[in-house]
């Protein structure tokens, strides 16, 4: 029984670990705040003075931001597409009764066991390779030129490699969904004589739009800080083709050493991850209404 | 027109036989009902016949045509389930027209035929809620909105009843008896509950492990069960059983009288023993009684107003023509 005695017991022992948490949350994102106020660059040592909006200025007002913003975008809607999709269809493949049905599904499961960087680095080196790779291989045979993908479509090829390791999390969550479904609900169907392609628009898909719904809002928080693809494989260049917002504070504060501008542009992406969420939520968060 | 032959229908699960060959007519316009024990192939029967389940052997013809090899939508059955499975993310309005829009039927006749079957069904201002928004007895309405917007040549229920609370499935139960009686079109109804068998059906099929044990008209089945297992099914309180000596006095291994077909004597009569529980429905009382002698206690009807109580003695006499005699088989005899 909740009385108001061990209510209050409860809120005195739940204490530590809401405060531990709160500091773990709020000190690094106050020195991030305090750090973007000054003019603070490892390489000019000495007094660090407050100078205001200067670093915000100076990070948005440089022409690599809205290409890097434009990127980070691209880089979150096209996984996102491709995923969803991609995850929607391997569902439905899935869901359907087969010999070997376990196997297949630990197997498509497997790449979200892969890190980032390592999934990263065989993409690149095994497959994207333009003279030793698995697809330079693949054109020889065919007999057409080798495409470059790190070079001449980076951020596309980016998006690719973060589909692959993302494919299986959607393709996870939208299984279980599907397999939520109850299966009266499709033979009633069937007899109100919808075919399988109706069965599949007007009865899966509408009962898949939670999963869909929480897929998009959990992939969308880490594809806004996507980092270690671009690190190694692109370095976010030719150029800034495949700098994302991650990347360019990573570049302004660790390659340029400049902690003030770098904390500023963190600063930005938190703003920016806002609304993006307060968009999807907006858009699609009517489906997480039960 | 809906009239549905079983030949030697037959469904085996694996190496389990569920239902053994079973040959069965559903006339045009009746309304059957299946009944019997949980588990027994009622919902087996039917997804054979909706085409939901293919046959293991046999035959399955719908107004003379062979439909066994068809597909559901191509039989012309409309089903309504047991969850009633309704589409959720659907108004009540789309839910009913769902079966309309797969036919390819124009949307100017489509609100025209929901809002008639709406207007039957006391559903008109629940149009435009979701499923989840009504109650038991209105989500077991549109279930059967969207079944009779089809026309279907049959309407096939599975247990339709059973989600909901006592005084709605009596309500219900009328409602659906009503609906046969206004649409004229063949209904197959399963359910457990013997005393809905007994209200809605022209015909009754008694099912016990996928074998048909009888079939017959409520009154047919009451008065002269063709078994044991029947007698004991049919009727409520249960048929009282008797063997042993009692029964051999009948030239019966065992006999059968129902509550109701017992009178309490002053003294003497066939059965004695002590009143074990009363219970009182206001119209009638059941009294248990336990007979020495007799594995089972007795049950016995008597009005209202017999105030019998716990431990008092009572005679009963069988009523001379209510003994039901059946051999060591478990057959009537005669
Ligand atoms: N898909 C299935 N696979 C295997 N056995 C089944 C399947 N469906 C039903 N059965 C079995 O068939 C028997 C009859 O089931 P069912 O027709 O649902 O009974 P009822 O509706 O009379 O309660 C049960 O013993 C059940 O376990
Ligand atoms: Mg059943």
């Amino acid at each position: 029984m909740a009385t108001q005695h061990s209510r209050a017991a409860a809120r005195f022992m739940i204490a530590p670990s809401v405060i531990l948490l709160l500091a773990w949350m709020l000190i690094p994102l106050g020195m991030t705040l305090w750090f973007s106020f000054l003019r603070y660059n490892l390489l000019m040592p000495g007094a660090n003075p407050f100078v205001g909006f200067e670093n915000y200025a100076y990070f948005l007002s440089d022409p690599t931001f809205i290409t890097s913003l434009i990127n980070t975008l691209l880089l979150v809607g096209g996984v996102l597409i491709i995923t969803v999709v991609g995850g929607i269809g391997l569902a439905v493949l899935l869901d359907q009764p087969m010999w070997g049905t376990g196997i297949v599904r630990i197997m498509v499961i497997s790449p979200f066991f892969v890190m980032p960087t390592v999934s990263a680095l065989v993409w690149k080196n095994m497959f994207m390779n333009p003279v030793n790779g698995l697809f330079a291989y693949v054109a020889e045979v065919l007999g057409v030129p080798a495409f470059d993908f790190l070079t001449q479509a980076p951020l596309a090829s980016i998006i690719g490699i973060v589909s692959w390791q993302w494919l299986p999390f959607a393709t996870l969550i939208l299984l279980t969904a599907m397999q939520s479904l109850d299966s009266e609900q499709l033979e009633a169907a069937e007899m109100d004589g919808a075919s399988a392609l109706s069965r599949f628009w007007y009865i899966k898909l509408p009962h898949l739009a939670r999963a869909i719904t929480v897929v998009v809002l959990i992939q969308t928080i880490f594809l806004l800080s996507i980092f270690a693809e671009i690190l190694v494989t692109t370095n976010g260049g030719p150029g800034v083709a495949s700098t994302n917002l991650t990347y360019l504070v990573y570049a302004e504060s660790l390659l340029r050493f400049d902690v003030g501008t770098g904390s500023a542009g963190g600063v930005v992406a938190i703003i920016l991850a806002n609304i993006v969420a307060i968009f999807l939520m907006r858009m699609i968060g009517k489906n997480l209404d039960a | 027109m809906g009239r549905i032959t079983l030949e030697r229908v037959q469904k085996k699960f694996g190496d389990v036989e569920v239902i053994p060959p079973l040959d069965l007519t559903i006339e045009d316009g009746e309304f059957v009902v299946f009944v019997g024990p949980s588990g027994c192939g009622k919902s087996t029967l039917l997804r054979l016949i909706a085409g939901l389940e293919d046959v293991s052997g046999g035959e399955i013809r719908i107004d003379g045509t062979a439909a066994t090899d068809l597909p559901p939508a191509k039989r012309g059955l409309a089903m309504v389930f047991q969850s009633y499975a309704l589409y959720p993310h659907m108004s009540v309005r789309k839910n009913i027209a769902f079966p309309l829009k797969m036919a390819g039927m124009d949307e100017e006749e489509r609100r025209r035929r929901v809002d008639r079957a709406a207007e039957v069904l006391n559903l008109t201002d629940y149009l435009d809620r979701r499923p989840g928004q009504l109650s038991g007895g209105q989500r077991q309405r549109v279930a059967i909105g969207r079944a009779i917007v089809r026309e279907p040549a049959a309407f096939l229920f599975d247990e339709p009843l059973s989600n909901l609370d006592a005084a709605l499935r009596v309500g219900m139960r009328l409602e659906i008896s009503e609906l046969h009686e206004r649409l004229k079109t063949t209904m197959i109804y399963v359910t457990h509950d013997q005393v809905e068998a007994m209200t809605m059906a022209d015909k009754i099929v008694v099912l016990r492990a996928g074998n048909i044990e009888q079939v017959g008209s409520p009154i047919d089945l009451y008065r002269r069960p063709r078994n044991l297992f029947v007698a004991g099914f049919i009727g409520s309180p249960k048929m009282n059983i008797v063997g042993g000596d009692l029964a051999s006095r009948h030239d019966a291994a065992h006999i059968g009288v129902r509550p109701e077909h017992l009178d309490i004597v002053e003294d003497g009569g066939t059965f004695s023993g002590k009143v074990t529980v009363s219970e009182h429905l206001g119209s009638d009382t059941f009294f248990h009684v336990a007979v020495p002698g007799l594995d089972e206690p007795m049950t016995v009807r008597a009005g209202g107003e017999v105030g019998l109580r716990h431990g008092d003695t009572i005679h009963l006499a069988p009523q001379s023509h209510q003994i039901h005699r059946f051999d060591d088989n478990g057959l009537r005899i005669a």
